[in-house]
């Protein structure tokens, strides 16, 4: 958390407040005048000074424990041997430093077990290891109730405690606090585009590439979804095409692709098809929509070297191929279905694909259910849909996307801290230890916590809804489930068995609810179902 | 056995179950379902020297005669029955143990042995089938009923890792014994023990855009004018060829010349230049093969492989690798005697002229055309498994 310290610095003076004179912990400023709830500068600068040349601007890890001394300036003293280093075992024995600081008016109520386990943030389901979600917790209900002390307190020590590099522990820490700290200073939407300008930067067909397909070689997470649709899509269409009758006349498919996982879903269909079809290969078109609030000319170079490799590997399999790329700016809703020309004058059968795209449309107003009106007008012989199971819907569906209550808030904190702490510990134990292209998702789901937590819900790409909830928008629709065949449950888990330990699948019908209230499967990380895939017809 | 009988008919189509065509005199090992080579369009004979191969199956002795059965019966795993106690077994041998027990007189005891016992071919039962006609009866009733389950049977087991499906029994096992054993190699060198992810990478893999970026420029050569073309069209890469070569094939769809390398939407292409091979290799889908192509080309097998490589590719024969034997002239070159021996041994010299009257079409010379790439081509053929092999079943 740099911008911690940043601000600190660069404001040397500020308002006094009501606070125990001993206390030295840090804060940072608000530099808007509606949030006062920072207000607390360091007694002074020399106390300053000394905190400022023990942490920098790196996170700081203190490792000696002998604290015996109970007066507030020692504690800064003896931490400068140990430089900042992406060690991460370090966790433990600093929290004890807190607890040493008599002056350091530690909340009593707060009572957070640190006993650590070893490194692995997964050893312990609940207590010791989980020290994050409690903190963050703490920390969200304190921002929620305005008590700036405890907001304090609580954003220092995870500071303390918190690095990007970190275990998954202190990443979640980091990223949430981050995002804290930008809603705090009414700095979202400004931090998220500072974030994606960064990201954007360093965006390269080259690097997409290398992070998509690790992604999917080391984790179901993307794959899961890709293997079900597929499945679903073209026994669809070859049962849609073999139920005319082998008409002589050629058949064809449309996809309209709305993912955000470049096209690496489509290439195994194009084997699929190639090896699958009766007699001749149907042609396969693909229209592959990339939405975004802002789009960048790095997205439109990746999206066009893409569609050539996907011609060419067309080829290769010997289908007939079509690609065209849609880049549109603005929310999803906005775009002109009609206008694409997805039938092909109604030679093809339409196939829609939604994956992560859904809840991309901004929740406001009734997009949602309009967007998907607009799909269901298109007739398409089968609609898949993947997303990912979090309740992140904002509190009240009324406005929904105004400013939202304490309770919205809290709610929506916590959702995403369970979902973005599954999401980080599978690709902590998916991935090798250093590892790049981890680090580029991290920092993607990064900027998505920005975005929940610091940023209107009207404006957000970011809210996802559970399996149920979109179950009931679909139906509202017209939609009905189309469950997927044994031969694709078999595929799926014949997928996951390629992976590590801790993925399952399960299906979507709760056995309470015989009316189904969702269809479709369920990719659990550790029984925690994060990833739904369900395919819809007409 | 017969078979001396029948071959003194042969000249004279006594049996009325089979056309008229002229068998050669290869009849003599009619007692396997290997038959003779057959010639739809009754090209010269094969000498008599010509290696016995497997031609397309279900090409039964004339005399033989035709059962018929159900496909209950068909499938009935009890098909010897003993006439004494209507006990039923799976295998002759059993059966005969068995009535051993039944103290029969000598006479009885001896397998009756008709005079006229005839070899026996079987029809498939399913009417759509091209074996259902006699002409094309399959001379092994294990054979048969293994063709109809495959064919027309339900797809009982299935493949744990790969779910792939099979009808028969010993077809999953044999799957199940190479499934995941066998890995994936992309042109670029990265090894894969995974086929979706090989098929991933592949598809965005910079070996890909380089090759296309070769044919491209091979492309745009060829597609100023096919004539006499000297190295670099003729790098057809084999795989690509089904939609760029289409400009000078007997059947020249007018999209073709515009953008040679765009993909040909339209989907009677395929099949019209399925139709003319049809005759020579056996009839498997064009897509089928370019993406197992693709696949086996990728994994890697043994050197030893390296021969049954370009035996598979020829005689997988579709649209793909029929354009490609015809459009890669050094591969066809540098492996003439392997191919030849193969295309002498298969199809006979018809199979030869097919080839070679494809070239004419074609237009190009391909015995003055200089391979550039002859360790590209080369590097392709490492690792093909044979196509008959376990291959057959992906």
């Amino acid at each position: 958390m740099d911008t911690l310290f940043r601000l600190v610095s660069l404001q040397s003076s500020d308002q006094q407040s009501s606070f125990n004179s001993s206390r030295t912990s840090s804060s940072s400023r608000s530099s808007k005048a509606n949030h006062q709830l920072f207000h607390h500068p360091f007694q002074n600068q020399q106390e300053l000074d000394k905190y400022r040349e023990e942490c920098g601007n790196n996170y700081h890890l203190c490792v000696d424990e002998d604290f015996s001394s109970s007066s507030s300036s020692k504690h800064l003293q003896p931490h400068l041997s140990t430089p900042p280093t992406a060690a991460t075992t370090t966790t433990a024995s600093t929290t004890h430093v807190l607890f040493e600081l008599a002056d350091f008016s530690f909340p009593p109520d707060l009572n957070i077990d640190f006993a650590s386990p070893s490194s692995s943030s997964s050893a312990a389901g609940g207590g010791g290891g989980r020290w994050a979600a409690q903190l963050l917790l703490e920390c969200a209900r304190a921002v929620a109730a305005r008590d700036s002390q405890r907001v304090q307190q609580l954003m220092w020590m995870l500071n303390e405690l918190a690095s990007p590099y970190g275990d998954t522990e202190q990443k979640v820490a980091s990223y949430f606090l981050q995002a804290l700290f930008a809603r705090l200073t009414s700095a979202g939407p400004r931090t998220l585009r500072t974030l994606a300008a960064a990201s954007d930067r360093t965006c390269s067909f080259d690097s997409t590439r290398r992070t998509a397909l690790r992604f999917q070689e080391l984790s179901p997470w993307s794959s899961f979804g890709h293997v079900a649709a597929n499945g679903a899509i073209l026994e669809s269409f070859l049962d849609a095409a073999a139920g005319g009758g082998g008409s002589p006349q050629p058949q064809r498919l449309h996809i309209l692709d709305l993912s955000n996982t470049f096209c690496t879903q489509w290439p195994t269909l194009l084997e699929a098809l190639a090896t699958r079809s009766a007699d001749d290969t149907p042609h396969l078109s693909i229209t592959t929509v990339v939405s975004s609030a802002s789009p960048s000319a790095a997205v439109q170079r990746v999206m066009r070297e893409i569609g050539q490799r996907m011609e060419k590997f067309a080829r290769l399999m010997g289908v007939p191929f079509k690609f065209n790329v849609i880049h549109h700016a603005g929310d999803l809703s906005e775009l002109d279905l009609d206008r694409l020309d997805l039938r092909e004058g109604g030679s093809a059968l339409l196939a829609v694909n939604c994956v992560n795209a859904l809840h991309s449309v901004s929740p406001a107003g009734s997009r949602r259910d309009l967007f998907i009106a607009a799909l269901r007008r298109l007739q398409p012989l089968i609609v898949t849909v993947v997303e990912e199971e979090a309740d992140l819907q904002p509190a009240s569906a009324g406005d929904g996307g105004g400013e939202e209550g304490e309770e919205g808030f809290l709610k929506v904190f916590r959702e995403s801290l369970r979902f973005f702490s599954a999401y980080f510990d599978s690709l902590e134990e998916s991935f090798p230890r250093t590892s790049n292209e981890r680090l580029a998702l991290e920092r993607a789901a990064g900027r998505a916590v920005v975005d929940l937590v610091a940023c209107p819900a009207a404006e957000s790409a970011e809210r996802r809804e559970t399996a149920a909830g979109w179950s009931l928008r679909m139906r509202a629709a017209g939609f009905a489930p189309a469950a997927f065949s044994e031969d694709v449950a078999d595929d799926v888990r014949a997928l996951l068995r390629r992976y590590r330990e801790g993925w399952s699948m399960r299906s979507a019908e709760e056995a309470d609810d015989p009316g189904g209230a969702a269809p479709g499967i369920f990719l659990a990380w550790k029984d925690q179902p994060v990833v739904w895939a369900s395919a819809w017809k007409p | 056995m017969s078979n001396s009988t029948s071959m003194s008919e042969e000249a004279s189509v006594s049996s009325d179950h089979t056309r008229g065509h002229d068998y050669n005199n290869s009849l003599s090992s009619l007692c396997t379902p290997i038959s003779p080579p057959y010639h739809q369009q009754q090209q010269q004979e094969p000498s008599p020297k010509a290696k016995k191969k497997r031609s397309q199956p279900g090409n039964p002795d004339p005399d033989a005669e035709v059962i018929a059965l159900s496909p209950k019966t068909l499938m009935a795993t009890n098909r010897f029955v003993c006439e004494i106690c209507n006990k039923g077994f799976q295998r002759d041998q059993n059966l005969q143990l068995h009535r051993r027990g039944h103290n029969l007189p000598w006479k009885l005891r001896q397998r009756s042995s008709k005079e006229g016992v005839r070899k026996r071919v079987y029809v498939c039962p399913e009417a759509s089938c091209i074996h259902h006609h006699p002409s094309r009866a399959l001379g092994d009733l294990t054979g048969v009923k293994k063709h109809y389950s495959r064919k027309h049977g339900e797809k009982k087991w299935k493949c744990e890792k790969c779910s792939k499906k099979y009808a028969v029994h010993s077809d999953w096992k044999a799957h199940v014994k190479t499934c995941g054993t066998r890995e994936y190699r992309c042109d670029c060198g990265t090894l894969f023990s995974r086929k979706d992810s090989f098929i991933t990478h592949r598809a965005f893999c910079d070996a890909l855009a380089e090759e296309s970026a070769k044919l491209m420029a091979a492309d745009a050569a060829a597609a100023t004018g096919m004539t006499t073309s000297t190295s670099p069209p003729l790098l057809h890469h084999p795989l690509f060829l089904p939609f760029s070569s289409c400009d000078s094939l007997p059947n020249p769809k007018p999209n073709c010349n515009t953008s040679p390398y765009q993909v040909k939407p339209q989907n009677p292409l395929p099949s019209s230049l399925l139709h003319p091979y049809l005759h020579h290799f056996p009839a498997t889908t064009s897509s089928y093969l370019s993406a197992t192509t693709l696949l086996q080309k990728a994994s890697t097998m043994g050197p030893t492989t390296t021969r049954s490589a370009t035996i598979s590719t020829a005689a997988a024969g579709q649209m793909g690798s029929s354009m490609f034997d015809a459009g890669d002239p050094s591969a066809w070159q540098r492996n003439d005697r392997l191919t030849r021996d193969f295309l002498g041994a298969v199809a006979g010299d018809a199979g030869e002229e097919g080839l070679l009257s494809l070239t004419g079409a074609l237009g190009l010379d391909l015995v003055t055309a200089a391979s550039c790439d002859r360790d590209d081509h080369n590097k392709h053929f490492v690792g093909f498994p044979p196509v008959t092999g376990t291959w057959g079943d992906c």
